[in-house]
């Protein structure tokens, strides 16, 4: 009996000196493991008198219940003890940057046109897409522009080799003859795109920019209509009313044409981007010429309709301030990684 | 376009109209107006002074010591100011132009007090030169006796003037808005004013014989001609010189001058010859023979083309055609015998020639409009007429020759009121709709429920042609900011589905998203030298005419190339790159019917980063990983049934063996995508070697494939009821034996047991002898109805090892 207590008690000071979970396990391995010391008091047993073999058997049991007490209520305070510690953020620098993780990015233009088009979308718009090598009918004959029309020469158009019937389109308005070649009336849609103009190049002009294109078809469209979807659109685009006003446009493919002004939406007096005027020239618009529904196949006396088109890279610039129209496709990771 | 608002007040009264009033209303209801400024702005600084005393200066024998009375100007108790001047000219009793001690003069040039060789000088008289008013520097500027001492010298003279420019793109359609009469009449009609009369008469005309003029091209409709004898080279009136002035002209004489005004006020163009240096024979109007050549009065020797209009004086060329005079026919200082002409050419004959040329003048710029074929004859006597009331010693001795083929455009057309208010949304009364119209000048007459409207031949030529151009009128000027918005009516129907669009999103989505790629957007030209890195300057591209840049010339094939392009900028600053574009490409080998070239859409991706290290894992390369990227795109995609095979059509970039393609069946022909590395004799070339040495593999994607592929349909399997084990096999085979071989044998073994695959190791070594490899997989087995066991694994062992065997594989122990 008193060998056991003796045991009992250099186990239970072994258990309390332990300060990990592996010095635990250590300890436990030595009095209970396989041929730890109360298995070797289990094993004396069967050589006992008959008499001593139930009080020994119990007194072994008593002793590694003692032990296995002492070693949980130890591996409890340890853990406690671990928690505790984790808890009081030791080394801790709260300073300390996070890791960078490399993120996959959206063009910028891509993230403008998909919002547009889905802002078109939910008002029963499809989108169409159209070439960017393009014909010169559908550049310019279609659109009311024949050969020799003075205003070819505003266009600064990029030909193509050949026998002359393919240019770099100018403008996103070819899309208007191909969606009345691939549509029925009544329609809307909107065709956004690359466009070209021979121009040099400098902070606020490149040769290739981003434009999106908007026709709507329908019997009976008027100048009011066109004034009510404009604002409406606007107003998805800025997320808020803004002031506009229609004046005069020259397009030959619309009739009347127009340049429709919204008041600034980045100041209230005057600033930089609206050059102190307090309008920005926002979109082209107008209603569409006959001719041009006649070239599309479409009765002018039947229907009418209204065009306009907004500058993509325009938009993205003012949307995200940017100071140099060439960065937007000048494969720069550093200028793509922001958005 | 210049124009000046004192000008505009010759033809319309603008009392209550201020410039910055006026500029809006023209901008909301005419043309774009750019700019408005103050026209010599420091003319209101500059005041009207009084030499009341001059002396020679003390110290210097060519400056003198003036005393000038500049009134109120000095302050309230008016000493006269001293002034050392400079100018010869300078006399006492003389008004002057006095910059006073604080004015700032062009050149931001501000007037100090200062000492001049010991005398104080408190202000400077200018010259005309010092005021931007002209080149004459020899002399101070004097004014008129009778302007007012001490005021501002633009009030003084009545000269005070607002410059207005408008943008001459907004007038392209508008012929008859080129000169200051037809912007006097859009304010007339804006306004409700009257227009002032103008007279068209002519003076008295001599009865001698008129100049003989052939024309021999339809390219000149009309041509008028008049002698003018006796004029002087003298200068304008002081009137024509400052509205010159304002509109940016420079004074010369008044003939000259004459020539200008009438263009910049009437909008048409005129030239006058010195008709002593012209031949008897008269003028010839004929097309230019090829190799002719004419110097024009800019000194510039002109290649002709038989496509441009010459003036000749009997068979020599003397003018350009509504271009340009020509130098030898220039009018000299003293000749005394003009020739006039105001003739009407043709508008895209004139745009060719000048556009040609790159000589774009005030003249060509308004032929090229189509102007109205009744204004020669206006103009010329209006020329005229002026002139002489400037000059009484002019005559013209003979009356005007005036030739050609023409026939004034004036027409009519029928309005409908109700097609008015149908297309501008908006209820306008049948008499606004008339008086509208009225004001603009067309002639108006009932006819029913219609109008007739007469288009005065000024709009006839151009702008209005069809009912619609009438209903633009009525809009600008009832202006549209008055009409008010409305809401269309119209069915609410979703648009129809539009794959094309889900699956370019798809594509963008997976690749920024999962894949972690940066989307791009490059140029669809391609520099000449990048193809040539690339080997691919003998494919056919589209070519561009007329490049911004020389080297510009071909349109992209496929989107690869500009990503490729953009490696070695980038991976200066990055140690890896993944970029992506959906973008274009024109294939000009095969066209339609129409002659337009095959478009693809394409997505490239291109990965690169520095070479994988020794030891790296074995799928560690861009090739391997941009593999996987784009089969988890295709799998995403639910492309049905798609493999890989070696690339058949292997594009130039492509290293020669790594290089892959996702087919489908029964679509053979058209690859889904390609995947390769890129040859390893092209990364010297694109500048990625040394420092910048890198492993880079890119893929490209069809769209229009992948519009095609059948699609797998959305299913659901059933989640395993139980657990299935993961078996790990290496086996080591000959270099020959592809993996697909392994991989056929894994699932034969496996039985309806094999659940999946996976190839966690390639391994190369000595150990393994020469020409062999060790392939290591997980294999996951798994069955619909117990959960496997030891012994399952060990028969699916014993079964493997021996069909591996069949194809000369050893499985290894570990």
């Amino acid at each position: 009996m008193s060998d056991h207590a003796a045991t009992l008690a250099q186990a239970q000071e072994k258990v309390e000196a332990c300060e990990s979970l592996d010095a635990l396990k250590a300890v436990e391995r030595e009095y209970l493991g396989k041929d730890g010391l109360v298995a070797e008091l289990l094993a004396r047993i069967p050589a006992l008198p008959n008499e001593e073999k139930p009080a020994a058997g119990r007194e072994a049991n008593v002793l590694k219940q003692a032990i296995l007490q002492a070693l949980d209520v130890r591996r409890a305070r340890l853990a406690e003890a671990a928690i505790a510690s984790e808890r009081s953020a030791t080394g801790f620098d709260p300073s300390l940057p996070p890791p960078r993780t490399q993120r996959g990015t959206l063009h910028p233009i891509t993230q403008v046109t998909r919002e547009l088009e889905d802002l078109f979308h939910s008002m029963g718009y499809s989108v169409l897409d159209g070439p960017e090598v393009e014909l010169d009918y559908y550049n310019f004959e279609a659109l009311n522009i024949p050969a020799d029309h003075p205003a070819r020469d505003s266009h600064d158009t990029f030909f193509c080799e050949g026998e002359g019937k393919l240019v770099m389109r100018t403008h996103t308005s070819p899309s208007q003859i191909r969606a009345m070649e691939s549509f029925e009336p009544p329609f809307r849609v909107v065709a956004p795109g690359k466009c070209f103009r021979h121009e040099t190049t400098d902070a606020s002009h490149d040769h290739t920019f981003h434009q999106m294109e908007g026709l709507v078809v329908d019997r009976n469209i008027s100048v009011a209509h066109l004034i009510g979807a404009m604002k409406t659109l606007l107003r998805g685009i800025f997320h808020r009313d803004l002031e506009v006003r229609l004046r005069p446009g020259h397009f030959p493919f619309v009739e009347p044409g127009f340049e429709l002004d919204a008041r600034c939406p980045f100041c209230q007096d005057g600033c930089s981007v609206c050059k102190q005027t307090t309008w920005i020239e926002l979109l082209p618009c107008g209603l569409v010429h006959p001719n041009v529904l006649r070239a599309g196949g479409l009765d002018p006396e039947e229907w009418g309709g209204f065009a306009f088109g907004l500058g993509l890279s325009r938009l993205v610039m003012l949307h995200h301030d940017i100071d140099d129209v060439r960065h937007l496709l000048a494969n720069d990771l550093r200028f793509l990684e922001q958005f | 376009m210049l124009i000046s608002y004192r000008w505009l007040q010759r033809h319309v009264d603008l009392s209550g109209i201020s410039p910055e009033q006026l500029c809006n209303d023209l901008t909301l209801s005419t043309a774009e107006v750019e700019g408005l400024e103050r026209f010599a702005p420091h003319l209101m600084d500059v005041v009207v002074g009084h030499v009341t005393h001059r002396e020679k200066h003390p110290d210097a024998d060519t400056l003198n010591v003036c005393q000038v009375d500049v009134g109120s100007a000095a302050g309230d108790n008016a000493e006269p100011l001293t002034i050392v001047c400079g100018a010869p000219n300078v006399d006492q009793g003389q008004k002057v132009a006095v910059a006073t001690v604080g004015t700032v003069l062009p050149g931001d040039f501000k007037i100090k007090k200062s000492k001049i060789r010991g005398v104080a000088s408190h202000g400077m008289i200018c010259s005309v030169r010092e005021l931007e008013l002209g080149e004459e520097h020899d002399g101070i500027w004097v004014l008129p006796e009778s302007v007012t001492v001490g005021q501002p010298v633009a009030e003084a003279l009545g000269i005070d003037d607002w410059v207005i420019e408008i943008d001459n793109k907004s007038l392209t359609h508008r012929p008859d808005l080129w000169g200051h009469r037809g912007i006097a009449g859009e304010i007339a009609a804006i306004y409700g004013r009257s227009l002032e009369s103008l007279s068209f008469e002519w003076p008295e005309l001599g009865q001698g014989e008129s100049f003989p003029v052939q024309i021999e091209t339809p390219a000149c409709s009309r041509y008028l001609a008049l002698p003018i004898d006796g004029a002087v080279p003298e200068p304008s009136p002081d009137w024509l010189k400052w509205l010159l002035l304002s509109v940016g002209q420079r004074p010369i004489d008044a003939v000259v001058d004459l020539s200008n005004f009438v263009m910049l006020d009437l909008g048409q163009p005129n030239h006058t010859f010195d008709r002593s240096r012209l031949s008897e024979e008269g003028i010839r109007v004929r097309m230019a023979h090829a190799e002719e050549t004419l110097r024009t009065l800019d000194g510039e020797d002109r290649p002709l083309q038989e496509s441009d209009i010459l003036i000749c004086s009997g068979d020599s060329p003397v003018a350009l055609a509504g271009i340009m005079g020509g130098e030898d026919s220039r009018v000299a200082e003293e000749s005394r015998q003009l020739l006039l002409e105001v003739a009407c050419f043709d508008a895209v004959t004139v745009r060719r020639t000048s556009s040609r040329l790159g000589l774009r003048t005030d003249s060509s710029a308004r032929f090229e409009k189509s102007l109205d074929p009744t204004l020669p004859e206006k103009a010329a006597a209006y020329f005229v007429r002026l002139l002489c009331e400037m000059q009484p010693g002019v005559t013209l001795p003979a009356p005007p020759t005036d030739v050609g083929d023409w026939s004034d455009p004036a027409f009519q057309l029928t309005l409908r009121p109700e097609r008015v208010r149908a297309d501008l949304g908006a209820e306008l009364e049948d008499s606004e709709i008339s008086g509208i119209l009225e004001r603009l000048g067309f002639g108006l007459a009932s006819q029913g429920e219609e109008l007739r409207v007469d288009v005065p031949s000024r709009r006839a030529t151009k702008d209005i042609s069809i009912e619609r151009d009438l209903i633009e009128e009525v809009g600008r000027i009832h202006r549209y900011d008055s009409i008010a918005e409305k809401t269309m009516q119209a069915s609410i129907a979703p648009p129809p589905h539009d794959p094309r669009r889900e699956l370019v999103r798809t594509i963008q989505d997976e690749l920024a998203g999962g894949a972690r790629f940066n989307e791009t957007l490059g140029y669809s030209f391609i520099d000449d030298h990048l193809l040539e890195k690339l080997a691919m300057q003998d494919l056919p591209h589209v070519q561009i005419q007329n490049p911004v840049h020389q080297a510009q010339t071909h349109v992209r094939r496929t989107v690869i190339p500009n990503l490729l392009g953009a490696l070695e900028s980038n991976r200066r600053l990055h140690e890896e790159i993944r970029l992506f574009e959906v973008g274009k490409g024109y294939i000009p080998e095969k066209t339609n019917e129409r002659g337009e070239p095959t478009e693809l859409h394409l997505a490239g991706l291109i990965w690169a980063c520095a070479p994988p290290v020794k030891g790296a894992a074995f799928d560690d390369n861009r090739f391997s990983q941009l593999h996987g990227v784009v089969h988890t795109l295709l799998h995403t995609l639910k492309i049905k049934d798609f493999t890989w095979r070696e690339a058949e059509n292997r594009p130039c970039w492509a290293h020669p063996a790594k290089a892959l393609e996702a087919v489908c069946e029964g679509h053979e022909e058209t690859p889904l995508a390609l995947v390769a590395a890129l040859d390893p004799a092209l990364y010297a070339g694109l500048g990625l070697d040394g420092d910048l040495a890198s492993d880079v593999a890119a893929a490209e994607i069809s769209l229009d494939a992948l519009l095609e592929a059948p699609r797998r349909a959305s299913h659901y399997e059933a989640v395993p009821r139980y657990p299935g084990i993961k078996v790990d096999v290496a086996i080591a085979l000959s270099e020959d034996t592809p993996a697909s071989a392994v991989e056929e044998v894994i699932i034969k073994a496996a039985k309806n047991q094999f659940a999946g695959i996976e190839l966690f190791d390639l391994y190369r070594g000595e150990n393994l002898g020469e020409g062999r490899k060790s392939l290591a997989y997980h294999v996951l087995l798994q069955s619909d109805n117990k959960t496997l066991s030891d012994k399952d694994e060990q028969k699916f062992l014993k079964r493997f090892e021996h069909l591996i065997g069949e194809i000369g594989g050893e499985l290894r122990r570990g």
